[in-house]
């Protein structure tokens, strides 16, 4: 069975947060690091992702996609 | 478990402030939509408020009543045209401060909509005023300073009880501070567009959510007060279910 991992598009982020409390396996990275609109943003470890979908449930503005890779 | 990816229906990102619960309900309403393939008589009823920008954001064909109306408007829309999927997404000022006589008499008269209220607690849009029904006791907003004083302005309270009263088909309320229960919240929407597609009654989905702009906080602290504070006040859970769609 194929994996499935989180691909983000982080231009559409608005450093909220809330994904990196959402991950149960804490893959989730805040960085200091800004977008084009000048929000900060985040980094998925891929290696730890399990491809749950916790936070594409929790993210408001559509930045995660759960995909097979 | 298919992928999981952004609707089609979300075409362009909208404008809410960062870690805003309308951006996660506003997805569940597209999901639940294309899950049903109902997108094509779809008509959204929003009110100008934060809500408004679904309007941008979604492709369906979209309304925005005069302020705190909605339920009037959708009502106007069901009648005239029985066969669309007629849904109001308003705020807490719209649908039960200002609008609540026409909340009540939509619910009165058992019209077939669906109704998502976004209980944020607060005037979002304006500035972030008090809410007569829904800020919690003690609560700091810019027209309570020191706080909501019950001697002046009163409790807050429970619009869902009110209506349970009433004859209407569902009534639920959820929440958005985490997975499970933005799941769980998932599955209310889809039942109220379920029970206005077999022509059942009047379903109305309240859900607590954060503005963690008005409310001074970090997003990620608002969903804790959510969790901590509002949902011990409001509780979620179904409260009415007269049996609609299976």
């Amino acid at each position: 069975m194929a994996k499935k991992k989180a691909l983000t598009n982080v231009e559409l982020c608005k450093g909220c947060r809330l994904c990196v409390g959402a991950c149960p396996v804490g893959a989730i990275e805040a960085l200091m690091q800004v977008n084009k609109k000048g929000y900060e943003i985040i980094r998925v470890d891929e290696d730890k992702c399990i491809g749950c979908g916790n936070c594409y449930t929790m993210c408001p503005d559509y930045v995660f996609s759960i995909e097979e890779v | 478990m298919a992928g999981m990816k952004k609707p089609e229906s979300i075409v362009q990102t909208a404008g809410y402030c960062g870690g805003c619960g309308h951006g996660i309900i506003q997805r569940l309403i597209a999901e639940s939509v294309e899950e049903l393939g109902i997108a094509e008589k779809t008509i959204a009823v929003v009110d100008i408020a934060c809500a408004y920008w679904s309007l941008d954001a979604l492709n369906f064909d979209g309304i925005a009543g005069p302020h705190g109306r909605c339920a009037s408007v959708a009502t106007g829309i069901k009648k005239v045209r029985p066969d669309a999927n007629v849904y109001v997404h308003a705020g807490d000022g719209c649908s039960y401060v200002i609008g609540l006589a026409e909340t009540c008499f939509a619910a009165a008269r058992d019209i077939p909509i669906t109704m998502i209220v976004v209980n944020n607690g607060i005037f979002g849009m304006t500035g972030g005023q008090l809410c007569l029904a829904t800020t919690l006791e003690g609560d700091w907003t810019v027209s309570s300073v020191k706080g909501r004083n019950v001697e002046d302005t009163g409790k807050p309270f429970d619009v869902l009880q009110m209506l349970k009263s009433m004859d209407i088909e569902f009534a639920a309320r959820g929440a958005v501070y985490d997975a499970k229960h933005i799941r769980e919240l998932k599955k209310y929407i889809k039942k109220g567009f379920e029970n206005q597609r077999d022509k059942k009654g009047f379903s109305i989905i309240e859900v607590l959510s954060p503005c963690p702009t008005n409310w001074k906080m970090t997003p990620v602290q608002a969903m804790e007060k959510i969790k901590d504070e509002t949902e011990k006040i409001f509780p979620t859970g179904v409260f009415v279910d007269r049996g609609g769609a299976k």
